[in-house]
């Protein structure tokens, strides 16, 4: 009979597989099922607050109205061809992009810069740590309101400094061909401490011994950072890389405190573009139609680094 | 199962905290009305805005006021329209005066004619307490849809030191756009190429921008936009091609004028710090520079090509559609208080602001304050020139196609016949719905 047995199992199987899939599914939810109830407060808010909003925004931007009076109707992906044959986002979506290298690779080069020069705890280091911090600390707007302060043209801190040394002075947020880098300045200023954080905290997991064997081999400061922590930092690199991303995309605070967009779009960025759409222009349809444009952008971003982490994981 | 009954309770207090909020309050007492008011200015508004809803409170027990701040101009229209969208809008809201149109094409306005007539009075006896240059953008389509309750005009600020260290008379200050382009140039200073003063400074951001715009075509003779129909604007034409031109040459060909779009803010803190010695700005910053000037200043109408003539600018109350009879009501009572020739009078000195009441400048405060501040009466005396702040379907994103097309040519980036044809076609696509449905709607 011991033989018979295992015979007999393929034929049960192919007898009743639905319901055995079935059955299997309901004994696995049925164990999972506490997991599911302890979840479930936060997934009413999720789904409140998050999933509800998403689903409301990819239903907005398949309806539009022709005219100020006429009733909403369906109209499939004609939002979504608005938004891409609207120079304005596409101008919003090459500002941003600059935006992003711009201020992710300074940002992230000085807050590596920083966390190797602080790495080791001392007083002094500690000083400089949390002074370089602190622009963190200031929320957004507050920070915006003063550099609006040390932009101003001619009376400005800057310009009062700067001054003397340049020829012309420059109007920092009135020069269309300036104000997207004065933008991202403070971009930089304000996110490079929090980085160094994640620094500080890579440089924490560089093996001793290594470095050790490393100095006892001979090999000098740039050879140790080459070949020893800057690998060691590379799920750091990626996991700030993406921060940095998301970060240029989702934080347009000072563009609307400082520019508004301007001069003539050149510091408009793409979560300002929707503003622009849902509330000046009051077009619904459009903007969540951008939004859902960028929302894909966005999961398709995480969705990748998410891979690349897993598959660095995975390789070890 | 132990968590089961623990979320079991959980789910039942949610449960009955929700019912405890559903159920309407039993209002037996006063009826309870939401004003929302927006801070344009600066902090202390905010201050005298309780004072103002205080004493109305106290005046008037079967009503209960709540002001309620929010934000600017632009964030107040935000809030308004959410909260008429998830059907409870506030009973009252002071909105800039040239949203009203807007608003009104979308249904979101309530018609006070009948409120007006129910108190036993005309809409020309109603509308003839107000400066008749605040009327336009109170009355669409000949119904009356806001109340004016603070407004400003454009204004000419001179530094009368500076006038004088140059050789001119800031009692006689210029009147027409070459006396000011001559005034400009002598009081421009240059280090080499560098310049240390700017003769004029004239705002350029969003909003701000389209205001001036409007200001200095209307002064060339111009109208921006079509006063009677929301779906036309007048921006390639002469007026306006002479009034960016002029702009223009004060930017590139006099060189008086710094460069680049300068925001309000800029210009008048470039002003009092003595960098430059003559500005445009609104009204509304008398106070403030009244307060922070340490040299002698002048204020002056806006200097004219053709005519003098200013846009107002400010904000009116108006009643959101979709309220119940008694909150209407209630609203209209603290409305007309509000505008009354003595709460008028109070606010305006309060915030530098004019007084929408032509019989505030009457009262006896009002007189003492105009004798003490002579600035202030000029800018009261340039009502007589104004005419209404430009208005149309979508008024922003009209507004910004001009602003943008503006800003490029004080950056030198384009030509001003150029910009404005591009201006005109941008925005006319932006009206062509609203067209669509009204001029070009044929039968």
């Amino acid at each position: 009979m011991s033989l018979a047995e295992p015979a007999a199992l393929p034929v049960a199987t192919s007898a009743a597989p639905r319901l055995h899939v079935l059955k299997r599914f309901v004994g696995r939810f049925k164990a999972s099922l506490p997991a599911y109830l302890l979840l479930l407060p936060s997934l009413v808010f999720l789904a409140l607050f998050t999933y509800g909003a998403m689903g409301r925004v990819i239903i907005d931007a398949l309806y539009q109205r022709a005219t100020p009076k006429a009733p909403v109707r369906f109209v499939g992906f004609d939002n979504i061809a608005a938004v891409l044959a609207d120079p304005a986002f596409t101008g919003a979506v090459v500002n941003n992009l600059i935006y992003a290298v711009g201020t992710a690779i300074p940002s992230i080069g000085l807050a590596l810069l920083f966390a190797l020069a602080l790495a080791r705890t001392s007083a002094v280091s500690s000083a400089l740590r949390a002074a370089l911090f602190l622009p963190v600390l200031i929320p957004m707007v507050a920070a915006s309101a003063l550099f609006l302060f040390i932009f101003l043209p001619n009376v400005g801190l800057l310009d009062y400094y700067i001054g003397r040394l340049l020829p012309v002075l420059p109007n920092w947020l009135g020069d269309s061909d300036i104000a997207l880098y004065a933008i991202m300045v403070i971009t930089i200023w304000k996110n490079a401490g929090y980085y160094m954080l994640f620094f500080l905290a890579g440089l924490q997991s560089v093996p001793e011994d290594v470095m050790e064997a490393a100095h006892l081999d001979g090999a000098g400061p740039y050879q140790r950072l080459r070949h020893i922590i800057l690998p060691e930092l590379q799920p750091t690199f990626l996991f700030v890389t993406v921060i940095a991303i998301l970060n240029a995309v989702t934080q347009v605070d000072h563009v609307f405190v400082m520019t508004k967009g301007g001069p003539s779009n050149a510091t408009n960025l793409v979560l300002f573009y929707i503003y622009q759409q849902a509330v000046e222009h009051y077009d619904i349809g459009k903007a969540s139609a951008a939004t859902l444009l960028t929302l894909a952008a966005l999961m398709g971003l995480t969705a990748l680094s998410f891979r690349t982490m897993a598959n660095r994981e995975g390789g070890r | 199962m132990l968590f089961s009954r623990r979320l079991m309770l959980g789910l039942a207090m949610a449960g009955s905290l929700a019912g405890a909020l559903a159920v309407p309050a039993m209002a037996e007492g006063p009826t309870e009305i939401d004003l929302f008011f927006p801070v344009p200015v600066d902090g202390k508004l905010a201050r005298d805005m309780s004072t103002l809803i205080k004493e109305f409170n106290e005046g008037h027990p079967d009503i209960k006021a709540t002001a309620v701040y929010t934000g600017s101009y632009d964030d107040t229209l935000i809030k308004t329209r959410a909260s008429i969208k998830a059907g409870k809008p506030p009973a009252a809201v002071i909105m800039s005066a040239n949203f009203l149109l807007d608003m009104q094409i979308e249904n979101e306005l309530t018609n006070l004619d009948p409120l007006i007539a129910a108190d036993g009075t005309t809409k020309e006896q109603f509308l003839g307490q107000f400066f008749p240059a605040l009327q336009g953008n109170a009355v669409i389509n000949r119904s009356v849809y806001g109340v004016p309750f603070h407004n400003s005009t454009p204004l000419l600020y001179i530094n009368a030191d500076k006038a004088k260290e140059a050789g001119l008379d800031p009692s006689k200050p210029p009147q027409t756009w070459a006396e000011l382009t001559d005034w400009a140039k002598k009081l421009t200073k240059r280090e080499g190429d560098k310049v240390t003063q700017w003769g004029i400074a004239i705002p350029c951001a969003y909003d701000y921008c389209g205001w001036m715009m409007e200001t200095l075509t209307m002064t060339n003779g111009g109208r921006y936009y079509n006063e009677e129909f929301g779906g036309e604007v007048y921006y390639d034409t002469p007026s306006m091609l002479g009034a960016l031109t002029w702009w223009n040459d004060l930017v590139y060909k006099h060189k008086v004028h710094a460069p680049g779009a300068t925001p309000g803010p800029a210009v008048s803190t470039s002003f009092i710090s003595g960098n430059a010695a003559m500005m445009m700005l609104s009204t509304g910053s008398l106070t403030y520079v009244r307060d922070n000037a340490k040299f002698n200043y002048k204020v002056a109408f806006i200097p004219r090509n053709v005519r003098n003539a200013v846009p107002i600018g400010g904000a009116s109350l108006i009643v959101p559609a979709g309220l119940e009879a008694d909150k209407q009501k209630a609203a209209w009572t603290l409305i007309k208080w509000m505008t009354s020739p003595e709460k008028s009078a109070w606010w305006s000195r309060a915030t530098g602001y004019f007084a929408p009441n032509m019989a505030a400048y009457k009262t006896p405060d009002m007189v003492d304050f105009l004798n003490k501040n002579p600035d202030a009466k000029t800018a009261v005396e340039q009502l007589e020139v104004a005419k209404p702040w430009f208005a149309t379907y979508k008024t922003v994103p009209v507004r910004k196609t001009l602003e943008d097309e503006v800003m490029l040519v004080l950056n030198g980036k384009k030509q001003p016949k150029e910009a404005l044809v591009a201006a005109q076609k941008a925005a006319d696509e932006t009206l062509k719905p609203y067209n669509a449905e009204t001029s070009l709607k044929l039968p």
